[in-house]
């Protein structure tokens, strides 16, 4: 008979060797027997066993209707034969090639860029003296099992041979590239980065289009390439050094200016811009945006101007007061109104502006936090070493803050990623917005509505729940929270 | 080490007057003013051209619509006229907004509390369920799952026609528990008889009662050490003083049976509920509760291991450890950002307008299609759910600070 009062000291003083648990449990995980585990876990008295059977049956419930609708209720035809229409909406399609290459690059991009972190890794350890140590593959691919399986969906939802090359060849450039990148020596990961920008502008540009201010944006990743080649420290006379720099730096945007100006090629308007493609990248732009604004604020707000403080925490508490959609009706109906421009703005660069101005606002209390995490001496030791409060701010506050807001940051962008879909009720074409054109389709009416909901479902969560899990594994390997 | 001299500070003459641009406290000054004047001036711009765009528009830009008839009918409210004033159609959209909200709230709090605890049991299975339920809801957007209730499950889904609905009997009898559709769904509920302002006197009285009670009850639990039960004493003496003001009027309440209309387009009598509220609530409710679930989570986790291992240690049972021991502490770190989640749910409510419920930002949107004013008409509507985050913030503010004081 059980007594209803011991429940856990019984078990443990029940177990065979009672002396031995402290150990086992604070040692490497002991694989116990099936029996053993079973009763140890699931049965261990009986409340839990009700709990088991109860919460097991419901469990295989839902498996079962799970299964049954995914692979034989399930009426996919509206998703399979819209695949593309899900990912890019009406983006026009003689301009397809675009966003072929855009994922081409990008992919490659990526891979430069882990492969250039790692080489950067692998630098430093050189220098700690310590070895450098990866997790083995099949772990790391383990990690990234739901992006795994939302690419297996896609695989198997196309119709068309397309896919599965784009696929292949993305996955060899990501691959050709993180290969290549790692193998980068030290010194150099720096201009590895710089390569890893002019590819991303790139991947942007080759469909907005190579004209206007674009030769602006191109010009940084170049314009820090440049400097760094030839700021190589061989040289005493460091004057010379400086103005050969800057020489280059502005050679390269005056180049780049020029090569803009004669190309001139309009690509697709960012209006164009829909369904997937159009969360991932106004996620994108609205988190690049809103960082130098929320810092900007978070500076404010801990500043020790009183009125600068009032300022910056009116305009927080104001906008996070009120809920995100309220901004964007304000998008759609007036937010042009309040500059004198003589054409008015898309939609999508008004809509971009409302998410901007509310992710700020968060954006500025997740830095804040980060500054509040800077303890006070490092602040007292820049001054006493006479630095001014911007340089104090800039050289010793900052890094430190940053560093630690890293994983908030991202968890901020799987929240504005999810917050895309509201772009919908100003209707803009997003990945939930397309579901509508889907089922307004003849072919299409008013039946699987649930494995389009599900289907779009699924990809949110592909993405949001792998890059939550990044931003938790960054966490502990930053150790936050634990110094 | 080379030796290092070093030098006196030169000597200060206090009397000595700094020049003004080198003088600190003059700079600070003239900085902030600076600041000031530019943020200022920039909003002044940017109102400036507001209103020389809505001029140009010839878009009003007073309240005077507010007086105006509303000229739309608001979905599944037949008591709503059209011929009443905007300012009436905002008060109904705040308190759809409220409700939808309340009811997420009580299901989010109920169903995170349960899933919260659930990631630590000791049980596998029940660890893992709750696990997968957190990470499931916690990764899509609520909008997504908003709509998923509203058309997957409601008007596409397996419910029924309203005019062939499935009604649910009480005990044998003719009157429906439940009427369920594909649009609304209708309970039992009360109606107000004609001497209901007897009654709500009278509820005024038992909750100054109950107050008063629960008051006298620690006070006597302070000097005697008597168990207080105050809970259970002040719901008592409420129940009983608004039962009797209930009868004392003569009948102020009376059941209500919910009968589907004979045409079958509507629900006559009970609590009706549409399908744009139900899905509302309910997914923001299983929404946020994934939020909450992760915010109990830590807070049990941040409970000292030495409060569990004492609570073994006297011998409470697994229930009483977190009744008595854990939850209360767990429950008062949980507090503030918990309250952070009940406002996200109700700014969330906003997204109710994809499944068209009749809450504040579907109303503001629809009634500036029909021609009001987009400015003003937005000006309200972020004005409202404004004042109410700020209220919200301040108690809590004020809460915590007393809390904290309690704990050290």
């Amino acid at each position: 008979m059980t007594d209803p009062q011991f429940p856990m000291t019984q078990t443990e003083l029940g177990a065979e060797e009672p002396i031995a648990i402290p150990v086992a449990e604070s040692g490497p995980r002991q694989k116990l027997p099936p029996g053993k585990w079973l009763r140890r876990n699931l049965f261990n008295n009986w409340y839990n066993s009700l709990l088991t059977i109860v919460i097991g049956a419901l469990l295989l419930f839902v498996a079962v209707r799970a299964f049954s609708f995914v692979f034989i209720t399930g009426r996919w035809e509206p998703v399979r034969a819209n695949l593309t229409l899900f990912q890019i909406g009406t983006f026009p399609r003689d301009e397809e090639w675009r966003v072929v290459a855009q994922v081409l690059i990008w992919t490659a991009a990526l891979g430069l860029g882990v492969g250039a972190a790692v080489a950067g890794a692998k630098f430093r350890a050189l220098q700690a003296g310590v070895e450098y140590v990866t997790d083995p593959a099949l772990d790391r691919l383990k990690r990234y099992w739901a992006l795994v399986l939302l690419l297996l969906v896609w695989l198997f939802f196309a119709d068309t041979i397309g896919p599965l090359l784009l696929t292949v060849a993305s996955l060899a450039l990501a691959w050709g590239g993180y290969a290549a990148a790692s193998r980068v020596s030290g010194p150099n990961v720096g201009l590895l980065w710089s390569v890893v920008g002019v590819l991303g502008v790139l991947g942007f540009q080759i469909v907005s289009g190579f004209f206007g201010l674009g030769w602006l944006w191109m010009g940084l990743p170049i314009a820090v390439a440049v400097y760094a080649l030839l700021g190589r420290p061989d040289t005493d006379d460091v004057k010379r050094q400086r103005r050969i720099q800057l020489i280059g730096v502005l050679v390269t945007f005056a180049v780049l200016f020029g090569v803009y100006t004669a190309v001139d090629s309009v690509g697709v308007e960012w209006d164009d811009w829909e369904g997937l493609q159009l969360n991932l990248l106004a996620a994108a732009i609205a988190i690049a945006l809103s960082f130098p604004l929320g810092l900007l604020l978070a500076l404010a707000r801990r500043s020790s101007f009183p009125a600068l403080r009032v300022m910056a925490t009116t305009y927080i508490e104001i906008i996070r007061g009120v809920p995100l959609i309220s901004l964007l009706l304000m998008a759609q109906f007036f937010i042009g109104f309040f500059l004198n421009t003589d054409t008015p703005l898309s939609l999508f660069t008004r809509a971009i502006a409302a998410m901007t101005l509310f992710t700020a606002a968060y954006v500025a209390e997740i830095v804040r936090g980060g500054l509040q995490a800077v303890p006070k001496g490092q602040m007292e030791a820049g001054n006493s070493i006479g630095l001014p409060a911007w340089k104090v701010t800039q050289l010793i506050v900052l890094p430190q803050a940053l560093r630690a807001v890293i994983p908030a940051m991202v968890g901020q962008f799987i929240s504005l990623f999810k917050d895309t879909s509201l772009l919908l009720i100003i209707g803009k074409l997003e990945l939930l917005g397309v579901r509508e054109i889907v089922h307004g389709q003849p072919d299409f009416r008013g039946f699987g509505i649930a494995e389009s909901l599900v289907y779009v479902a699924f990809v949110f969560w592909a993405i949001s729940f792998t890059m939550s899990r990044e931003s938790q594994r960054l966490e502990r390997k930053l150790g936050v929270g634990e110094r | 080490m080379t030796q290092t001299t070093i030098e006196p500070p030169p000597e200060v003459d206090p009397n000595e007057s700094v020049v003004w641009y080198r003088n600190v406290r003059v700079l600070r000054v003239v900085g902030q003013v600076v600041a000031v004047a530019t943020v200022v001036g920039l909003i002044a711009w940017l109102f400036n051209n507001l209103l020389t765009n809505l001029d140009r528009q010839n878009i009003n830009t007073d309240f005077g619509f507010l007086d105006r008839p509303t000229n739309f009918e608001i979905s599944f409210d037949q008591g709503f006229d059209p011929r009443s004033p905007v300012w009436q159609m905002v008060l109904v959209g705040l308190k759809n907004t409220f409700l939808a909200g309340i009811v997420g709230i009580v299901i989010a709090s109920i169903v995170g509390l349960i899933v919260g605890i659930s990631r630590l049991s000791s049980n596998w299975l029940v660890a893992r369920a709750a696990t997968l339920y957190v990470e499931t809801f916690r990764n899509i957007p609520p909008l997504v799952i908003i709509i998923f209730f509203g058309f997957a499950i409601f008007t596409f889904g397996p419910f029924p026609l309203l005019s062939e609905a499935t009604q649910i009997n009480f005990l044998g009898t003719d009157d429906n528990l439940l009427i369920l559709s594909n649009t609304i769904w209708g309970i039992p509920g009360f109606v107000a008889e004609d001497n209901v302002g007897v009654f709500w006197i009278t509820f005024g009285v038992a909750v100054l009662a109950a107050i008063g009670v629960a008051i006298w009850r620690t006070q006597l639990s302070d000097r005697t050490g008597v168990h207080h039960h105050r809970v259970r004493w002040a719901l008592g003496t409420f129940l009983v003083i608004a039962i009797i003001g209930h009868f004392l009027a003569g009948g102020a309440w009376s059941m209500s049976w919910p009968v589907v209309s004979e045409n079958g387009r509507r629900i006559d009598g009970g609590f009706i509920m549409n399908f744009g509220f139900i899905a509302t609530a309910l997914a923001l409710g299983l929404y946020t509760a994934s939020h909450i679930a992760e915010i109990i989570r830590g807070s049990i986790l941040a409970v000292p291991k030495g409060q569990s291992e004492a609570a073994n240690a006297i011998a409470l049972t697994g229930f009483q450890r977190y009744r008595y021991i854990i939850l209360p502490q767990a429950l008062r770190i949980a507090l503030p950002p918990t309250i952070n989640q009940y406002l996200n749910l109700v700014k969330n409510t906003s997204l109710g307008i994809a499944v068209s419920y009749a809450e504040i930002t579907l109303l503001t949107k629809t009634s500036i299609g029909n021609g009001r004013p987009a400015p003003q008409s937005i000006a309200i509507l972020m004005g409202v759910y404004l004042v109410f985050s700020l209220v919200i913030s301040l108690l809590l503010n004020a809460y915590n600070r007393r809390i904290q004081l309690v704990e050290r």
